[in-house]
C-alpha cells in the first residue's frame, strides 16, 4: 500500500515536471511558421485553457485531461490523438523491450554462473573480457556493427538469412533485442558473477553436499535459486535501461516503436506527443518497479512485507 | 569388531596465498558400530578438516590429501574430490557448527529434509514431505507440521539445529558427524540438542563422530576421544583414560584449564601459555614443544611417535619412551 502510494506520487511528480519543462521551452505551438486558422487557434486554445493563466488553469485542465487518460491531439500529425499513438507503437516497442529483458536476464544468469563456477579459468576470463566491453560501448555501435554483420552474412549466403532492418516477422526482432539487451546482459553478468561466488561458498551448499545431492540439484534447487535474487533487485532499474536504449535501437533499426515518435516529437516540439508520452513512460516504469518488487517477495520469503 | 569407519595416516594441504598449509599431518582414527566418538582439538588444529576431506566436502583445489587410506565397512574409500559421494545422505550424516546459515535461506524447512529422501530413496514429493514431519517430530520439534512449512528465518538456533539432525538421520545413515553442533547455541538448548543426539543414538545404533573444541560435551557423551593438535591427534582412548589418566602434557593443560566445581575454590584456571605452532611450517619435531612445561632436547628436533599406554589408550610424547625419566604428569 505504501508503495503504491510512492507510485503515485511518483507519477504525480513526472507529470508536473514535465509540464513545466514544456511551458519553459522556448516557442509557442500555435505561433509559428504553419499557418494555423483563427478558429483551430481558438478552438484550441479553449479546449487547453491556452487563453488563461498557466497555473492554475492550464495545469489543471491538464491533470484533469491525465486522470481521464486522455493526452490531447497531436500538434504535428493530422488527425491524430496521442492516445492512438500510444495504443499502436507502444506493444511494438513492449515486445521488443520484452524480449530484451528476457535475453539479457537469461544470458545474465546463465554468462553470470559460468563465470562463477569456471572462476579464474577460461571461460571466466574471456567472458569477463566482454563484459567490460559490452558495458562500457554505447547500444548505437553495436547496432550500427550488427547491420554491418547482417549485410555481409546475407551477402555471402546470397539470401537473406535476417533483415538488416524494418519490423513485422519474428526475424526482425532478433538482432534489435539482442542490441538492446547486451549492455544490461553484462551488467547482470557481473553482478551474478558475484552473487554466485557467495554462493558456491555458503554453509547452506556444504549442507547440500552432505546430504548427497547430485550436483545438478545442488545447482538448480540451492545456487542458482539464491544466486539470482539480487539479478532479480536490479530488473526494475534494468528495465528503466533498457526503455531508454530502446529509442536509438528503434531509431536505428526503423522500427516503428514508441521510442522514434518520442524522438521525434521532441525534434518537432509537438507538445502533447511529448507529455504524453513522457507521462507514460514513467508510470509504466513505475508499475514494473513494482511488479519486480511483488516478485522477488515472492521469490525470496524473507521479504515478505506488508 | 570391525571398525565402521577408518583412517588411516591421513594428511590433507591447502594451497594458499601464503603458502602450503599441513592442516592434518598423519591422522589415524577408527569409529567402531555404535559408539561416540569424540574428537577435541582447539581451532585450527584439523578436527574439522580431517572428516570434510574424507567426506569430500573441502574445496579441491586449493584443497589435497597427500595421504592416507580410509575404509567404510572395510571397503576401500576414493579420496579425490568426490570422496565419500555415495555415503553422503545415506550411510552418514552430517550436521553443522552454525545451523543459521547451513540451512538454504529460499527453501522450506521440510522440503529441505525431504530432499534426500526424493533423492536417495526415490520417494514422491508428497511422501518424502510426510516424513519430513515425522523427522521434525523424532528431533523433539513441536508442532512439527508447522514448521515444515516455515523457512529457517523463521526459526530459533536451536530449532534449526534440530532439522538440521532431522535432515541428517532422513535415511536412516549409520553414522553422524556431528562438527561442532552446540558451539552456535546457547548453553541450555546444547544440553537439549545432546541429549536429543544420544536419544536417537540409542534408538537407531548410530555411530556417532562428535567433533567439538569443549571438553565439557566430551565428558558427557563420548565414549572414546581423540585429542587433535597441530594437525595430529596427540592422545586418544577411552573417555575415563583421557579424562582420569590424561598421558599427553597437552591434554594435561586442557584439563587444568577447565573450570570445574573444584575442592579448591582458591585454584586459579592454568592457561596454556603460547599459541599453536605455524602450519605453513610444521616444526621438524613435537608440534607442542613450545608450549610444553616438560619439554625435553629430544622433542624439538625429533618428533615423537604414538606411544600404546594402556589397551586403546595411546599418546604422542617422548615422556612415554622407556629412556625418559619417571615422571608423574600431575604435578606439571
Amino acid at each position: 500500500m505504501k508503495r503504491l502510494l510512492q507510485g503515485v506520487v511518483t507519477i504525480w511528480f513526472i507529470a508536473t515536471s514535465t509540464f513545466v519543462a514544456m511551458h519553459n521551452v522556448p516557442g509557442n505551438p500555435l505561433l509559428d511558421e504553419k499557418a494555423v486558422s483563427p478558429e483551430i487557434r481558438r478552438n484550441l486554445e479553449a479546449r487547453y485553457g491556452l487563453d488563461r493563466p498557466v497555473f492554475p488553469d492550464q495545469y489543471l485542465t491538464y491533470m484533469r485531461n491525465i486522470l481521464r487518460g486522455d493526452f490531447g491531439i497531436s500538434f504535428t500529425q493530422r488527425n491524430r490523438r496521442v492516445n492512438d499513438i500510444l495504443r499502436e507503437h507502444f506493444p511494438v516497442s513492449a515486445i521488443l523491450g520484452i524480449l530484451a529483458i528476457v535475453f539479457a536476464g537469461f544470458g545474465g544468469i546463465l554468462f553470470g554462473s559460468l563465470t562463477a563456477v569456471y572462476r579464474n579459468r577460461l571461460p571466466d576470463v574471456v567472458i569477463m573480457v566482454l563484459v567490460v566491453v559490452g558495458i562500457s560501448v554505447p547500444g548505437f555501435v553495436f547496432a550500427a556493427l550488427a547491420q554491418l554483420g547482417i549485410v555481409g552474412l546475407n551477402e555471402v549466403l546470397g539470401w537473406t538469412v535476417l533483415p538488416v532492418a524494418g519490423w513485422g516477422t519474428l526475424r526482425h526482432l532478433i538482432i534489435p533485442s539482442l542490441v538492446l539487451g547486451l549492455g544490461t546482459m553484462a551488467f547482470l553478468t557481473r553482478l551474478m558473477r558475484s552473487s554466485m561466488l557467495d554462493v558456491l561458498g555458503a554453509d547452506y551448499i556444504r549442507t547440500a553436499r552432505s546430504k548427497g545431492l547430485p550436483p545438478t540439484r545442488i545447482f538448480f534447487r540451492h545456487q542458482l535459486a539464491n544466486a539470482s535474487l539480487p539479478v532479480l533487485t536490479v530488473l526494475g532499474p534494468a528495465i528503466a535501461a533498457i526503455t531508454t536504449g530502446g529509442f536509438v535501437v528503434e531509431l536505428i533499426f526503423a522500427i516503428p516503436g514508441l521510442g522514434r515518435y518520442f524522438v521525434e516529437a521532441v525534434q518537432q516540439l509537438d507538445y502533447t506527443v511529448i507529455m504524453g508520452t513522457t507521462v507514460f513512460y514513467g508510470t509504466f516504469l513505475v508499475v514494473m518497479v513494482l511488479v519486480v518488487d511483488l516478485a522477488y517477495a515472492l521469490v525470496d520469503p524473507r521479504v515478505r512485507l506488508e | 569388531m570391525n571398525a565402521l569407519l577408518s583412517i588411516e595416516n591421513l594428511s590433507v594441504e591447502f594451497d594458499t596465498h601464503g603458502g602450503v598449509v599441513h592442516a592434518v599431518r598423519d591422522v589415524s582414527l577408527a569409529a567402531y558400530p555404535g559408539e561416540t566418538v569424540a574428537v577435541v582439538g582447539e581451532s585450527g588444529c584439523g578436527k574439522t578438516v580431517t572428516f570434510q576431506s574424507v567426506m569430500g566436502l573441502i574445496p579441491m583445489p586449493p584443497g589435497r590429501i597427500t595421504a592416507g587410506e580410509v575404509t567404510w565397512r572395510g571397503d576401500r574409500m576414493h579420496l579425490g574430490r568426490s570422496a565419500g559421494r555415495d555415503l553422503r545422505g545415506t550411510e552418514i550424516g552430517m550436521i553443522f557448527q552454525d545451523p543459521m546459515s547451513s540451512l538454504n535461506p529460499t527453501m522450506r524447512i521440510g522440503d529441505q529434509i525431504a530432499e534426500p529422501l526424493q533423492v536417495h530413496r526415490g520417494k514422491s514429493r508428497r511422501q518424502a514431505l510426510s516424513q519430513a514431519v515425522s523427522l521434525l517430530d523424532q528431533a523433539r520439534i513441536h508442532a512439527p507440521e508447522r514448521c515444515a512449512k516455515q523457512y529457517p528465518f523463521e526459526l530459533s538456533g536451536g530449532m534449526l539445529q534440530r532439522a538440521m539432525i532431522a535432515m541428517a538421520i532422513a535415511c536412516e545413515p549409520a553414522m553422524l558427524i556431528a562438527d561442532e553442533p552446540t558451539t552456535a547455541l546457547d548453553v541450555t538448548i546444547q544440553s537439549d540438542i545432546l541429549d536429543l543426539l544420544a536419544d536417537l543414538q540409542q534408538r537407531k545404533g548410530m555411530t556417532i563422530v562428535l567433533v567439538t573444541h569443549d571438553l565439557g560435551v566430551v565428558a558427557r557423551v563420548a565414549d572414546r576421544v581423540a585429542v587433535m593438535y597441530a594437525g595430529q591427534i596427540v592422545e586418544s582412548g577411552t573417555v575415563d583414560d583421557v579424562f582420569y589418566r590424561p598421558a599427553h602434557p597437552y591434554t594435561v593443560g586442557l584439563k587444568a584449564a577447565l573450570p570445574a566445581r573444584s575442592i579448591d575454590p582458591g585454584r586459579d584456571l592454568e592457561p596454556i601459555a603460547g599459541t599453536p605452532p605455524d602450519l605453513f611450517a610444521p616444526p621438524a619435531g613435537c608440534g607442542y614443544f613450545m608450549r610444553c612445561p616438560r619439554a625435553m632436547r629430544v622433542c624439538e628436533g625429533h618428533p615423537p611417535d604414538l606411544v600404546s599406554l594402556e589397551a586403546g589408550h595411546v599418546s604422542r610424547c617422548w615422556l612415554h619412551h622407556d629412556y625418559a625419566a619417571d615422571v608423574s604428569l600431575d604435578q606439571a
